[in-house]
């Protein structure tokens, strides 16, 4: 499988300077590189490949589970070649998102396309916000608010040019997991960049304590979930948050196997199949499950989650009563 | 779930869908505009729910079904399906 890394950020930030940083740097050697904007600045690589933005309206309303064939057909395209060898032997990724793009759709796509998820493993979201301009992009922009919002890792790019407190609390208060590093003039160990992404636990624990943040809802629950209610709450959380869930994730302890959680990762309403840990990683075995997005009531997750789970619970004990013999 | 708890549910859910209506508690029933929500009796299952609207009384199989019919009744939008990987 090949790590994929997606560098985001708004107009500005510094992206393409960073890019142009990296390919000169050894420690990212062996990187293949997509630019997923129009009008990309030609970059001196041999790997470079280009894939143009391609917005098609279907009849399902949802745009991003069939869009990003374009994306999908470049890496496939590129992985062809480098079977071939006419491509180097690249180890990783990274694709440069448009300044504009909301990265939801970019990661649905290496999420859904299936020659994709059976190639490439999207690795970590890189997100660099300029110190300068920074504030004033995510007070104005949604993108900007978004890009942020799924980073696993945030670059504060400039930070020479402007005192930084309070872009960097308004940073912690979209995204509390990803605490924002200095990056001077492209310069970004290759170590710490292309890291997978934290472990679920470790981003819970994160985000947890930040729990003022209004964009996140957090859910704990000390009593197991039914699994049938947790796929019914899943699906009424894409029903009817639609875009306004950015990412979830979760550790749960399912009802029917609580002896290890099952691991959510979801980004919008695209989930991926439950993992499982071999055991919890600490003693704390409640459910915990964050939810980030925009103009999410607070308690409205929860009190469907309740909802869902006491109708759950009252069929099966009214199955258990139907199956027990009459005297 | 009790009145006060689905009035709670059902006013987050009506904000949710941007749509504007007051939702309010009517006994054991909740007022969603012109609708009104009603638990079905335990000998109705496996209907769970009651919506009416004038001229109309629809049964609803699950808070799920009964949000989904809400935001059809109220013009709430597409919704958009989950969708596993």
């Amino acid at each position: 499988m090949i790590p994929v890394v997606v560098l985001t950020g708004f107009l500005g930030a510094g992206k393409t300077t960073l890019l142009k940083r990296l390919l000169r740097d050894p420690g990212y050697a062996d990187s293949a590189v997509i630019i997923n904007e129009y009008g990309e600045v030609p970059l001196d690589h041999d790997l470079l490949a280009s894939s143009e933005e391609t917005f098609v309206s279907t009849s399902t309303g949802c745009l991003c589970c069939v869009v990003r064939s374009d994306l999908a057909a470049t890496l496939m395209d590129l992985h062809r070649r480098r079977g071939l060898g006419e491509v180097p032997a690249y180890r990783r990724v990274l694709i440069e998102t448009s300044g504009l793009a909301d990265p939801a759709p970019i990661l649905h796509a290496l999420m859904t396309e299936q020659p994709v998820l059976e190639t490439h493993r999207l690795e970590a979201v890189a997100t660099l916000v300029d110190a300068l301009h920074g504030a004033g992009a995510l007070a104005r922009h949604p993108e900007a608010q978004r890009q942020v919002r799924l980073a696993d890792r945030i670059l504060l790019t400039k930070p020479d040019l402007a005192d930084t407190t309070a872009l960097r609390a308004q940073l912690a208060a979209l995204n509390p997991a990803a605490e924002p590093r200095d990056v001077l003039h492209g310069a970004v160990p290759a170590d710490w960049l292309l890291a997978p992404a934290p472990r679920t636990d470790e981003w819970l624990d994160a985000t947890a304590r930040h729990s003022a943040d209004l964009g996140s809802v957090i859910i704990q629950r000390e009593a197991p979930i039914p699994a049938m209610a947790l796929t019914l709450w899943l699906q009424g959380l894409a029903e009817h948050l639609g875009e306004r869930l950015l990412r979830l994730k979760g550790l749960v302890c399912i009802a029917e196997a609580p002896e290890a959680p099952a691991v959510l990762h979801g980004i919008g309403h695209v989930m991926h199949a439950p993992t499982w840990l071999e055991a919890w990683p600490s003693t704390d075995h409640r459910s915990r499950i964050v939810l980030i997005g925009q103009g999410i009531p607070p308690w409205w997750p929860l009190r469907l989650l309740e909802a869902i789970e006491g109708e759950v619970l009252d069929a099966s004990a009214s199955s258990a009563e139907a199956m027990t013999p009459k005297r | 779930m009790t009145p006060p708890e689905l009035r709670a549910l059902l006013a987050d859910s009506v904000a949710l869908w941007g749509a504007t209506a007051r939702v309010t508690l009517d006994g054991d029933a909740v007022r969603v505009g012109e609708m009104r929500v009603t638990a079905a009796a335990p000998d109705d299952l496996p209907i769970r729910w009651w919506l009416e609207r004038p001229g109309q009384k629809r049964p609803c199989t699950s808070v799920l079904g009964l949000l989904r019919s809400l935001r059809n009744g109220m013009g709430g939008g597409e919704a958009r399906k989950l969708r596993v990987v």
